[in-house]
């Protein structure tokens, strides 16, 4: 898109020289302003209230906040001001003339004192074009580190440190490494996710170390990053820097140079082969805990014709996948849910655009690439996007654990930065709370408004690891400060934040979800954000967060939170339906069989849909749903069951009018503050019409990401379906794709394939 | 140390420094604007915009930080106050009449729209934090003073900035 470095772009582009007339009017509606505020200065601000009538709402608020100056200002200064204008104005007539039709602010009112224009003056000079720096700066630092010529195929994650001199250390990180050692060197087609000077240099850290930990896969050793740690320590990166090079154990050609070690000053690099050593079999499973499930079997429409689901906006999934290939590994298939990892993607799906029926369905039917004959339907749904000002306050406690599990990088100090992000993001009247749980829970701030950000700041900071965890604890304080401030007509979430390891306080999980579910019913919501691994509960975290009408999201770099947090701050925080349950009744006169894509641990009872009291997922705000099925029409030879021999053949005849229906979706939803539900329905047309370019190509990229998602699951449904196929998908569905996502998820496939190979 | 003085003047009531002052630094102001938001005509609104809330606002200058990391904060307020009533009002001005400019190459300030669009994908405060550093070549922590936010916040975004947008450059290369 760009061909020129966007920083050329910005330090060239030069602007045109302003209309001088503009100039002009600028000058002249300044100077009245001034004249009048010092006029005003001069009544002690008495009058100012008739004179402020004839200025446009804003200036009068300047003029507010400005009182105080105003008063300050002496009269008889003001009344030189005054006088003093006068020959400013002889000398430029148009200050008088009428004012111009584009022009903004002024009031038409002049100074009483002025006399007519009688000397015309030269108009002033238009303005020179060209800006202050001009020349087209090198920048020669801001190339990212590519690693010489012959070295590339050694296996990430080893971090090679170099220290070329002690002043800069150049160091290539081992996600750079990993694209290299891919096919990417001649396409770079995703984020080079890797520490170069440069990023060293930009980084707020305080030693290379601490840089170099950003990259998943290297751990610094605590006592680096303590800030009590002296800064001469620090400078002299003597600390212990840990490569969890999991997969690089397994790699024969980096045994034989295991480490390189950097020689003065030396951050010892350890290759801890024991650290996260994976088992024989290629797939990871760590010590992080899934809950077991089978993908979804292929349904006969004439023994079950209706699928019934419930919504899941979590992304959790893709996070922990994203974790995993990132460091060579396959995640273990329970890690992988595909209908997150499709849902972790925003489409182009429309948006609803009433906050009352906050769905409108896309329905899309397309070819399958997994197999001939039979066709993929595709149902998207996207959550009404609030406008900022419709956008509720909102009540947050923040449930932090600072266990001493959470001592990691990629824990406590990255919760700690994501939720600078957040409050960042959140507006004055909103307020934060915080509690934290370890061997004691205990609340750190209570309620606080936004607008005393510092405040807010300062207390995340002041968290530090410890102890052992009583998250049901912490969660009890949590609530009772969330229902202290609670906010009838606003948003009242918990937003915990934990590696899932809750093994003091309620050892029965679910008299905690329980709890949790109670809450809800008083309007107090629960959100889980998950970090790190090695002892991560996503089943908990997953049960909590869907007992507690929230969401489970997995954040692996603080790109990903700002992501969550910040991009998506709308969808994390303001429920807009809770409930969302969907229906699909297939036509068995068009359908001979039907396979749902993911959602295997949302798959509901068919009884279930019309039962208000059974719970299911809840959609925020601009959040987009989708769900794939995967169907086989009748009058193909591509069907994966044997027909019923008692069945009738060849389907049902037809019901009236819906030959060309392939089936029917019902949606049933209850909006946040109500109890009953409401239903959407719409009929899936065989010939669903012309589709617009954007959904045609989303459509395309969700088949590429299920495809994965279904691949990595073992590829049970999928055909000939290979990495390469999806990778060549997904490169051409990506579209847009303004912050990369997408391009990241081409990264990742590729990753998979050689994660396979070893 | 003369550009003091004029403020001093200005700031005890003087007209005439104060019409100086705007003098020296439309030019300035107008730049930033146009930066801001790619087009000749509402760089103007906001230059005056800016120009006006200078004459009431220049009594808090308080002489801590130089003057035009002091006028950027202004202007950056003012665009933003502008591009907000824009929002209100009338949604189809926006976008109506792009000037083409005859000063700049026509594709490099497509380019800069197509740039100042992607930075405010990014987020809040990402097109002030790329304008005042790369345009305007100020330090992280002078921008970080001029936006009220922390040096290190300003190389975080700086850093997102460059994951996104040196990343799109790579692509549109490589493939």
């Amino acid at each position: 898109m760009n061909k020129q470095h966007y920083k050329t772009v910005l330090e060239q582009t030069v602007a045109p020289p302003p209309d001088p007339e503009a100039r002009l009017r600028a000058r002249r509606a300044a100077v009245e302003e001034f004249v009048r505020i010092q006029a005003r200065s001069q009544a002690h601000s008495k009058d100012g209230g008739a004179t402020a009538t004839a200025l446009p709402a804003r200036a009068r608020s300047w003029m507010v906040q400005t009182r105080a100056f105003a008063l300050a200002a002496s009269i008889g200064v003001a009344v030189i001001g005054i006088a003093v204008t006068l020959p400013m104005l002889r000398e430029n007539p148009d200050l008088l003339s009428p004012p111009a039709a584009h022009e903004l602010t002024t009031s038409t009112e002049k100074p009483a004192e002025a006399p007519p224009p009688t000397v015309s003056a030269a108009p002033v000079e238009p303005a020179t074009a060209e800006p202050a720096a001009e020349s087209p700066r090198v920048l020669p630092r801001s190339e990212p580190f590519s690693p010489p010529p012959g070295q590339l195929p050694l296996a990430p994650p080893a971090a090679e440190v170099r220290a070329a001199e002690s002043a800069a250390t150049a160091v290539e990180g081992p996600r750079e490494e990993l694209a290299s050692a891919i096919d990417v060197p001649a396409k770079p087609t995703g984020i080079a996710d890797s520490i170069t000077s440069e990023d060293i240099d930009k980084f707020p850290d305080t030693s290379t170390a601490e840089s170099l930990q950003r990259v998943p896969g290297i751990i610094a050793n605590p006592s680096t990053l303590d800030p009590k740690t002296t800064q001469a320590a620090r400078e002299s990166e003597s600390s212990e820097v840990v490569v969890t090079g999991a997969r690089a154990a397994r790699n024969a050609r980096l045994r034989a140079a295991p480490q390189k070690r950097v020689s003065a000053p030396p951050p010892a690099i350890t290759m801890n082969h024991g650290l996260v050593e994976p088992p024989a079999a290629e797939e990871y499973t760590g010590g992080d805990r899934f809950r077991s499930f089978e993908a979804n079997a292929v349904k006969q429409v004439s023994a079950e014709p209706v699928s019934t689901f419930s919504a899941d906006v979590d992304t959790a999934s893709y996070g922990f996948v994203r974790k995993q290939l990132t460091q060579g590994l396959l995640p273990q298939k329970d890690a992988v849910r595909v209908e997150e990892m499709i849902n972790y993607f925003d489409y182009a799906w429309p948006a609803a655009d009433s906050r009352e029926t906050p769905f409108r369905p896309t329905v899309v039917v397309s070819d399958s690439p997994w197999g001939k004959g039979r066709k993929l339907i595709h149902i998207g749904i996207k959550g009404y996007e609030l406008p900022a000002r419709q956008r509720p306050d909102a009540n947050l406690v923040l449930l932090i654990d600072v266990s001493g599990s959470m001592n990691a990088p990629d824990k406590l100090p990255l919760v700690k930065d994501a939720m600078r992000l957040l409050v960042d993001n959140l507006e004055d009247d909103d307020t934060v709370a915080i509690v934290v749980y370890a061997g004691a829970a205990g609340q750190v701030l209570p309620p606080t408004p936004v607008k005393e950000k510092d405040k807010i700041l300062a207390a995340l900071a002041t968290l530090t690891p410890g102890g052992s965890t009583a998250g049901a604890e912490g969660i009890r304080l949590a609530y009772e400060l969330a229902e202290k401030s609670f906010r009838k007509e606003g948003v009242n979430r918990i937003l915990l934040a934990t590696d899932g390891d809750f093994n003091v306080g309620i050892h029965n999980t679910r008299e905690l979800e329980g709890f949790v579910e109670r809450k809800r019913a008083k309007g107090i919501f629960l959100s889980v954000l998950g970090f790190g691994q090695g002892n991560y509960r996503d089943e908990l975290a997953q049960a909590l967060a869907q007992n507690g009408n929230g969401v489970a999201v997995y954040i692996d770099t603080l790109n990903e939170a700002h992501k969550v947090l910040v991009q998506e701050a709308g969808a994390a925080l303001f429920t807009i339906a809770k409930d969302v349950k969907l229906q699909v009744e297939f036509n068995p006169a068009t359908v001979a069989e039907y396979r749902l894509v993911g959602y295997e641990t949302r798959a509901l009872k068919r009884e279930d849909f019309n039962n208000d009291a059974v719970d299911a997922g809840d959609v925020g705000a601009g959040h987009a749903v989708t769900a794939i099925y995967e169907i086989t029409p009748f009058a193909l030879n591509a069907r994966m069951l044997d027909e019923s021999r008692y069945a009738p053949k060849e389907g049902t005849p037809a019901g009236k009018g819906t030959a060309g229906e392939y089936g029917y979706l019902k949606i049933r939803y209850k909006l946040p503050d109500s109890q009953k539900s409401r239903l959407i329905e719409q009929p899936i047309n065989i010939d669903a019409g012309r589709v617009p370019e954007a959904i045609a190509r989303d459509i395309e990229f969700s088949t590429a990401v299920a495809g994965f998602g279904q691949l990595l699951r073992g590829g049970a449904y999928t055909g000939a379906l290979g990495y390469d196929d999806v990778a060549r998908q997904a490169l051409a569905a990506r579209g847009e794709d303004p912050f990369g996502y997408r391009n990241e998820f081409v990264q990742l496939v590729r990753k998979a394939q050689t994660a396979k190979g070893l | 140390m003369e550009i003091e003085v004029l403020i001093r003047r200005a700031q005890g009531g003087d007209a005439e420094s104060f019409a100086e002052l705007v003098d020296l630094h439309y030019d300035t102001i107008y730049r930033f604007a146009w930066k801001w938001c790619g087009h000749q005509a509402n760089a103007q609104d906001i230059a005056q915009l800016a120009c006006i809330k200078l004459a009431a606002s220049l009594g808090q200058f308080r002489f801590e930080s130089a003057f035009t990391s002091w006028l950027y904060r202004l202007v950056i307020n003012c665009a933003q106050d502008w591009q907000r009533s824009q929002r209100r009002h009338d949604h189809d001005d926006i976008d109506a009449g792009e000037d083409v400019s005859t000063y700049s190459p026509a594709e490099d300030h497509i380019y800069l729209m197509q740039l100042l669009g992607q930075l405010e994908d990014l987020g809040e405060g990402m097109k002030e934090t790329a304008l005042l550093v790369h345009a305007q070549g100020m330090s992280h922590a002078e921008a970080g003073a001029i936006l009220g936010v922390s040096e290190s916040t300003i190389s975080w975004r700086l850093h997102i900035i460059r994951r996104h947008l040196g990343k799109r450059e790579a692509h549109s290369v490589g493939i």
